[in-house]
């Protein structure tokens, strides 16, 4: 028997889009379907797994090894928050020194020298900061590390032209190595024509919306009391189609190098969906 | 396909540990890595009151690098300040402090609010190489530890930049060889870098008449801003004068320059010359009758060599230029007026100049090049090789140098023409044997 393979994913996005959001409710899902999930949150103010562990307690692994002189232990840095989700943030420096890449790069290297990758996961999910400024916050996806990503996005021009941003990073780390880009997830904003203007850009990409979420104030309720949908109102529309979602990645077999489009492209789906008004809107 | 630089002639930038060295009384700090300080410093000549592998350093590590090293650079100026007494402490950033962006200028700045000579200066390798960490070095002197002097100009001073110290072998025989030419017309040299300097010259930079730069291209970064900071004239030499036809041709210059006596000027050069030539016309048989030297020759060093033995050679000596090499990564803006320097030499020739970095490429241009007999090559230990593969006479003088020893000779003026010539000989003489 061949020995078993995590999925590794990644999830960009926008900043603000919803990206941890996201995952920690997806997580929540796949972990109701009974995997085993470990979420590496890459962002310094380390904030991916709160809803999980219902708080911000944790210590993060760059804390560990600032604090500790290279003795870092791994249960110092790994909680278990919801129905056994494994969860763990790389932290950062303070904001405006340092550099926060090569903490990504540092924390993300700790975690594989000190086992934290065990065979018993099915999936792990890195939940990386908005813009992806320099090679440090490509760390998850370079050789070795996530193959499969995910974009959340929403029918607005910045958040699809991140989208398309990020679409560029996996094209070029698609060259080199087997990343590739699994579909956009959109986190609706309510938009108009949002899911059409969704499905267009996927398709655009050469990849597809793999689940449409639809925007639902009991979100941040819930966030608000520091738990996930499914954990705070289990039998709501919401927890439902973040269960929906769960099984769409779990089910996932459309896998794709992206072909990032040119601004002018961009701007022309944006105007055929109607958002021209937008897209004046943005201008700077 | 990467490029490969195959036997390289110049450092990173934090060789402008170097330069801070060469200033007696200024102590660098590194905050750099590990190491850094211990591979900049091949080479001999480097031991003495503040050495190498004792210039305090931050060692950054990773944690310095994902968390910042600002505090640790505090740190470890407060302790240097406390452990070792020097008149001016120069920071030097390497690569890593520089990519994270720590603020070690504003971590200086403190220091020096509170009255302690502490200044900043970029040694980041990826920004340049040593040759510009010498420029950076000065450049913070500049505005960081005289910023607030107020120019009393004293008349016949002259601030002399020339040769980077340290990474020329011969960079003290040179300063010294200037500093004796300068007062053989009447001038004052002040010169920062070498025994009995130092730090007090570093604080009569704004006072001097005017600025001298000896060099090809090193030093004018600087001497422009002592212009723009301080009103000082510069006047820019750029061929190293060796021998007797560019020494007096600097004499004259320098002299015009500064405005002095002509008649005075005259009277040195004329005896400065009678003297040279009595020498000259003494050995004038092995320089005349020698005819196992072929009369092409190869300088492959950096400019201010290559550029000042080939006038030399062909000026003083009737040796003509094969294929010339001016071997530091000259910044572009300066290559053309460099380049039109070899095409002023006498006797209507030019010579041919390349701006190569690359040994491989240099030693393949000598190998498809005909000499017409045994060349002469003067270049680094590098050259040895094809020297020999050549059969080659050959002279090494620049850096990297092994296997000889230069403590405080120069090629500089009249007397180091003589001296280039001994040298030059001693290797010919050989293969009488």
């Amino acid at each position: 028997m061949g020995k078993k393979i995590i999925r590794q994913v990644a999830i960009y996005g926008k900043g603000g889009i919803g990206k941890s959001t996201t995952t920690q409710n997806l997580t929540a899902g796949l972990i109701e379907m009974g995997k085993k999930v470990m979420v590496v949150g890459c962002d310094p103010k380390a904030d991916s797994t709160r809803l999980l562990l219902g708080g911000l307690a944790q210590k993060t692994v760059l804390d560990s090894m600032r604090d500790s002189e290279g003795d870092v232990q791994l249960d110092r840095i790994m909680r278990t928050g919801y129905k056994g989700a494994k969860c763990v943030e790389s932290g950062g420096p303070e904001p405006g020194v340092g550099c926060a890449g090569r903490g990504i790069i540092t924390s993300i290297g700790l975690l594989e020298r000190l086992g934290a990758y065990t065979d018993d996961l099915d999936y792990v999910f890195y939940d990386v900061l908005g813009d992806v400024v320099c090679g440090g916050f490509a760390m998850p996806i370079r050789e070795g590390k996530a193959k499969e990503i995910y974009i959340v996005a929403s029918g607005e021009m910045m958040a699809l032209y991140a989208a398309n941003n990020i679409a560029k990073g996996i094209w070029r780390y698609a060259q080199k190595g087997g990343v590739r880009l699994g579909g956009i997830i959109c986190n609706s904003r309510n938009v108009d024509r949002e899911n059409e203007l969704l499905r267009a850009f996927a398709k655009e990409l050469g990849s597809w919306l793999i689940y449409f979420v639809p925007r639902d104030n009991i979100v941040q309720h819930a966030e608000i009391r520091r738990k996930t949908v499914l954990e705070y109102k289990p039998e709501s529309n919401q927890a439902r189609e973040y269960r929906s979602l769960a099984q769409a990645i779990e089910g996932n077999e459309h896998f794709v190098i992206p072909k990032p489009m040119t601004q002018e492209r961009l701007e022309e789906i944006l105007v055929e969906y109607g958002l021209m008004d937008l897209v004046e809107d943005y201008k700077i | 396909m990467a490029k490969t630089l195959d036997q390289v002639r110049y450092k990173c930038a934090l060789g402008g540990i170097q330069t801070v060295q060469s200033i007696e009384g200024a102590l660098p700090i590194l905050h750099a890595g590990p190491g850094c300080s211990d591979k900049l410093s091949t080479g001999y000549g480097t031991s003495g009151h503040f050495a190498p592998r004792i210039f305090p350093c931050s060692n950054l590590s990773e944690k310095e690098v994902v968390f910042g090293g600002e505090e640790r650079l505090k740190e470890l100026i407060e302790n240097s300040l406390r452990i070792i007494d020097a008149d001016l402490y120069v920071v030097l950033t390497g690569c890593s402090s520089e990519i994270v962006g720590d603020d070690a200028g504003e971590v200086t700045s403190r220091f020096r609010a509170s009255g302690k000579p502490v200044i900043q200066a970029s040694g980041a390798g990826f920004k340049g190489s040593n040759y510009m960490g010498y420029e950076w070095v000065l450049e913070s002197i500049i505005n960081q530890y005289l910023d607030e002097i107020e120019p009393a100009p004293e008349k016949g001073l002259v601030n002399v930049f020339a040769s980077l110290p340290q990474h020329d072998p011969y960079w003290h025989g040179n300063y010294d060889a200037l500093e004796t030419l300068l007062a053989k017309i009447g001038l004052k040299a002040n010169i920062i870098f070498g025994y009995g300097r130092g730090v007090k010259n570093v604080n009569r930079i704004p006072h001097a008449e005017f600025n001298l730069v000896v060099s090809p291209w090193l030093g004018m970064e600087t001497a422009k801003l002592l212009e723009e900071r301080f009103e000082t004239p510069y006047l820019h030499y750029p061929n190293l004068p060796i021998g007797a036809y560019e020494t007096s041709a600097f004499l004259r210059e320098v002299g015009n320059f500064a405005e002095l006596d002509t008649d005075k000027i005259n009277a040195v050069i004329e005896e400065n010359e009678r003297r040279y030539y009595y020498f000259i016309e003494r050995f004038a048989d092995l320089f005349l009758e020698n005819r196992i030297m072929s009369k092409r020759f190869t300088v492959a060093s950096e400019t201010q060599y290559t550029l000042g033995i080939t006038k030399f050679l062909v000026n003083d000596l009737g040796l003509f230029p094969q294929k010339q090499f001016a071997m530091e990564n000259v910044p572009g803006k300066y290559r053309s007026d460099v380049k039109s320097q070899f095409k002023e030499l006498r006797f209507g020739i030019e010579a041919d100049i390349s701006f190569e970095t690359d040994g491989y490429l240099v030693h393949e241009a000598i190998r498809r090049s005909d000499y017409l007999g045994y060349p002469l090559i003067i270049g680094s230990a590098w050259e040895k090789k094809i020297a020999k593969e050549t059969s080659a006479h050959f002279l090494p003088i620049s850096w990297p140098l092994n296997e000889r020893l230069i403590i405080n000779s120069s090629y500089v003026g009249y007397e180091g023409g003589l001296k280039l010539l001994e040298d030059i000989y001693s290797v010919v003489l050989t293969r009488f044997n």
